[in-house]
């Protein structure tokens, strides 16, 4: 069987399309972001609570006391584990995904569902687009769109797109034949037949398709976290990321949270919209039944409601707005307000230095965003221009695959740490094993397993392609992958049950202070040199921004300031990360003149 | 003058129709298509439907009546043939133009009554008029006016499925008349019904045509209602139109096997009338006496009942009250009994026969006669 090679076919499609149709790309992406953007200011103006209110009388005008009610408590519950403003990002994008969304699939379902031609082809399409993995578009959509909401977007449009476009088929086909055909014998032309008859007695078909896009483009907005989409996916790829089962849990619950929510609203909203869902709640609006918990109020008390509300919500947000930030000395405001976008995956000495200079730099009047990626994300996003820098490469080994792919788009700001390295660590009770070379033989007792981290891991592919075959493990061991969330949580609980385990990991890392852990020895040198953590910024930043350029090529921290560092932020704890960054400056005078010079 | 014109209508299914159509002339039978993938609804239909009357197409399920009803507005264009209304060829005409036809002249009633769920009763009567493009205020008051027609006054603002189904289909005829078109192709409308409903349907029906004068084209199975309801009936069958006449014709003189053993089960005492069974007065006097006579129009049923009563046969008189003819009561039983002849005396035992001059034997009168009178 001859290989076929599709891989190198779309490679050179993708890469075609971005260097033909890059303008286009950019017009979407501007339109899909302007209306993102547009959207969560209006979202995150008011005051949380107050924008929970809005959202409860919405509840209440449409389901009533009880629903009302509970939307308020649910809604409070996720202020109060300060994951509203995630909430409100994750709101936005769902609805402007689903808006995008609908107006695709409502008339490309009407299409299919006049012309079987038309049906026939899309079948296949649509299970392409709701069963490829998400992945497999979001990474090449990056190179189109760009790191941020855009690319999480459109993962999430294509996600969601299948149950819109079949529903709305469905509800068509379904009306009865005999009323088509009535409507054709009293001489009405067929789009007439479509707007008078077909779409509104498909409406609540249609309806719960779009109540399944709503969910779906819920359920990926985990996804589009890992490429810098934000809100409550960053959230709950943090917390994943750092096995940290609270803050996942409180991420995971306010996703659950606005899902019902959406869920019980649109539903509701489709017996409103429909003419046959509006008649059978007023047939079941009996004159008996207005006990408290049912009562609804009428359209015009809801509006009311909600406008006095957001009336409120939009004075408050005008006046809450001026006293956000400390104003820059005028002496230090090298920035001027422009902006920096800084990229970071969630490793410890990342996120530590990704605050330190966001920290710095608003102290010297630059606006910095910091946005938390997958790795495969953060390097596409930097070599496509929208990510200005990053600050935890690990080279010249463990993030050697990228550099090689994107050195020409990238430049290395040098090492402003190091050496690090890396290792096959094992729990300290583990007897007569202290060297890679005393594994041989040994694999029964490890149950002939390593545990690995995520397989695109530069260290992965060294374990598997060098070590192993130098000290003869191979074929002994296997090294399974998975994450580094997973791999921390298996060390967890092998060392609960005293069981022996070898994993891979790396110094600096946290877990050495936590556990008591024996790095294994490598006496052949298979792991090479340990790598420098180096920052890489993307082609002509430094043309742009020459004083940030210098800043960061002359970042040099030691080993007790990063320790010091990590340890500020970890106190400080997730989502205080830059006041943890602030503690440390105040108790390290001059730091900032040293790593951030004015003249 | 004829309304609507059929001519040699075919309407075939399949791959290839028109290779049908050819097979079909060439005098191919149905089986024989249908072992190739095609179906042949419609097979060389040719009739005329004449202003203000109610032609029924009578048929079994499956013997391509309801496409045939389609044919004639264009809902399923014919596959050869053509289509005449009022000497127009539908057939011919654009989408657009076909849709005109439709709006203004040729409304439908259907069988499951068709009425949209998501507007009123009075939205649904307006319907017609509203793809017609009139005016909201004109349309209601028609569409109210449609209503009460039907005896609908004061449902308007209810919603189909609060109707019973007489009511509802009393929708769709509304829904039909309110447009003012003057051809009226009703499909199946009352089969969906239960008897009694049924009937007072069919009640309504004749008598919204003696004042309104319709022409309509009423497709049905049942051959009472195409009795009661036609003034001509077309009874098909496998696609064919295989007699076309009175109800009385086809009563009296099936033209075949088939459609003979079909009227078998028809209730002659409301088909026939007294005008096709009485013979020639034989006395000059009859009819001088006070005794009840009927119509020629009245129905045998309600001849019985006079027959009962009177101690002779009974007289019929015309609307001039001129004494036209009579009927004994063996030529009443006889005409029930679809006898036609003679008496067969009795053989054997004597005892128990009529003598022969207590008989007095009906004399076969020859049919075409009956049918003129």
């Amino acid at each position: 069987m001859p290989r076929l090679p599709l891989g190198d076919w779309t490679d050179s499609a993708v890469t075609y399309l971005r260097d033909h149709f890059g303008p286009l790309f950019d017009v979407i992406s501007a339109v899909v972001s302007g209306m993102y953007d547009g959207l969560d200011a209006v979202l995150q103006a008011p005051a949380p609570l107050l924008l929970a209110g809005i959202l409860a009388v919405l509840a209440l005008w449409l389901r009533g006391l009880t629903a009302g009610v509970l939307a308020f408590a649910g809604l409070a519950v996720v202020v109060s584990v300060q994951q509203w403003d995630e909430a409100m990002d994750t709101l936005s994008l769902v609805l402007v995904a689903t808006v995008i969304t609908i107006v695709l699939a409502v008339p490309l379902g009407i299409w299919s569902a006049r012309n079987r031609t038309v049906s026939a082809a899309l079948r296949p399409v649509l299970d392409f687009m709701q069963t490829m993995p998400a992945f497999v578009y979001l990474i090449p959509g990056i190179f189109f769109f760009g790191v941020g909401q855009v690319p999480g977007i459109i993962a999430t449009i294509v996600f969601s797109l299948p149950p819109g476009v079949r529903m709305t088929e469905l509800g068509i086909r379904q009306v009865d034949e005999e009323l088509v055909e009535a409507a054709e014998a009293f001489g009405t032309a067929p789009r007439s037949t479509l707007l008078r008859v077909q779409l509104p007695l498909a409406l609540p078909t249609i309806m719960a398709g779009v109540n399944q896009v709503i969910m779906l483009a819920l359920s990926m907005v985990v996804i589009s976290g890992m490429v810098g989409g934000g809100g409550l996916g960053a959230s709950v790829f943090t917390a994943i990321s750092q096995v940290d089962i609270g803050l996942g849990f409180e991420a995971g619950l306010s996703v659950v949270i606005l899902a019902m929510y959406l869920d019980r609203v649109t539903g509701a909203l489709g017996t409103r919209v429909s003419p046959l869902g509006r008649r059978a709640m007023a047939a079941a609006a009996s004159p008996r039944g207005t006990r408290l918990w049912k009562y609804r109020p009428q359209t015009s008390v809801a509006v009311v409601g909600i406008v006095a509300l957001a009336l409120t919500a939009g004075g408050m947000g005008v006046l809450g707005g001026g006293d956000e930030k400390a104003a820059v000395p005028e002496a230090d405001d090298v920035g001027k307000g422009r902006q920096v976008d800084i990229g970071y995956i969630p490793w410890d000495e990342g996120i530590a230095s990704t605050y330190l200079w966001k920290e710095l730099l608003e102290r010297r009047g630059y606006e910095p965003k910091v946005t938390q990626y997958d790795v495969g994300a953060l390097y596409t996003g930097m070599s496509a221009g929208r990510v200005d820098f990053e600050t935890d490469s690990w080279l010249p080994v463990t993030h050697r695959s990228y550099w090689e792919k994107y050195k020409n788009e990238l430049d290395d700001y040098g090492s402003w740490y190091g050496p690090t390295s890396l290792e096959l660590t094992v729990p300290s009770y583990v007897k007569g094993i202290d060297s890679l070379a005393d594994l041989k033989g040994k694999g029964k007792q490890f149950g002939g397993r390593i545990i690995g981290i995520e397989p695109g891991a530069g260290m992965m592919k060294m374990l598997n392609d060098t070590v192993l075959k130098k000290y003869g493990l191979e074929g002994e061991y296997q090294v399974t992958t998975g994450s580094t969330a997973s791999m921390l949580a298996q060390l967890d609980r092998s060392m609960k049950a005293k069981e022996p385990v070898v994993v891979t990991l790396w110094s600096p890392h946290w877990a050495y202070s936590e556990h008591s852990l024996k790095k294994l020895k490598d006496p052949l040198g298979a792991w090479g040199k340990g790598d420098g953590i180096h920052t890489l910024a993307r082609n002509g930043f430094a043309g742009d921004e020459p004083k940030v350029a210098k800043w960061l090529r002359d970042f040099r921290l030691s080993e007790k300031e990063l320790t010091g560092l990590e340890g500020a932020v970890h106190k400080a704890g997730q989502g205080h990360e830059q006041d943890g960054v602030r503690d440390w400056l105040d108790a390290h005078p001059g730091l900032t003149d040293r790593l951030a010079p004015v003249g | 003058m004829y309304r609507l014109q059929a001519e040699h209508l075919y309407k075939v299914f399949g791959a290839d129709p028109e290779d049908g159509v050819r097979r079909l002339e060439a005098g191919a039978g149905r089986d024989e298509l249908r072992e190739s993938g095609t179906t042949a609804a419609v097979i060389d239909a040719s009739f005329d439907v004449r202003e203000g009357e109610i032609f029924v197409v009578m048929g079994l399920s499956g013997s391509g009546k309801s496409t045939l009803l389609r044919t004639l507005n264009g809902l399923n264009p014919p596959t050869a043939g053509r289509v005449l209304f009022d000497g127009r060829d539908l057939t011919a005409l654009s989408p657009r133009e076909l849709r005109r036809v439709r709006s203004h002249g040729i409304s439908m009633v259907f069988q499951h009554f068709a009425l949209f769920p998501h507007r009123s009763v009075l939205q649904n009567a307006a319907y017609g008029l509203e793809v017609q493009g009139v005016g909201r205020r004109e349309r209601e008051e028609r569409a109210t006016r449609a209503l009460e027609l039907t005896g609908l006054s004061g449902w308007g603002d209810s919603w189909p499925d609060e109707l019973s189904g007489g009511m509802q289909q009393r929708v769709g005829l509304a829904r039909a008349l309110a447009t003012d078109a003057d051809v009226l192709l009703m499909d199946e409308s009352f089969s969906a019904l239960d008897p009694l409903i049924r009937r007072d349907m069919q009640d309504q029906l004749l008598e919204l045509q003696r004042s309104l004068k319709k022409t309509i084209v009423f497709i049905t199975h049942d051959l009472n209602e195409a009795m009661r309801l036609g003034d001509r009936v077309a009874v098909m069958r496998d696609g064919r139109i295989v007699q076309i006449g009175t109800p009385e014709d086809i009563l009296l003189r099936p033209a075949d096997d088939y459609v003979s053993s079909f009227v078998h089960d028809v209730d002659r005492s409301r088909v026939l009338t007294a005008g096709t069974v009485m013979e020639p007065p034989r006395r000059p006097d009859a009819g001088d006496c006070r005794c009840e006579t009927v119509a020629p129009r009245t129905p045998l049923a309600d001849v019985l009942q006079v027959s009962a009563r009177v101690p002779h046969p009974v007289a019929v008189r015309d609307q001039a009250g001129e004494v036209v003819g009579v009927i004994a009561k063996e030529r009443l039983l006889a005409a029930l009994g679809d006898h036609d002849g003679p008496v067969t005396p009795c053989t054997g035992d004597t005892a128990h026969a009529a003598p022969p001059a207590a008989a007095p034997g009906v004399p076969a009168q020859p049919r075409k006669e009956a049918a003129s009178a």
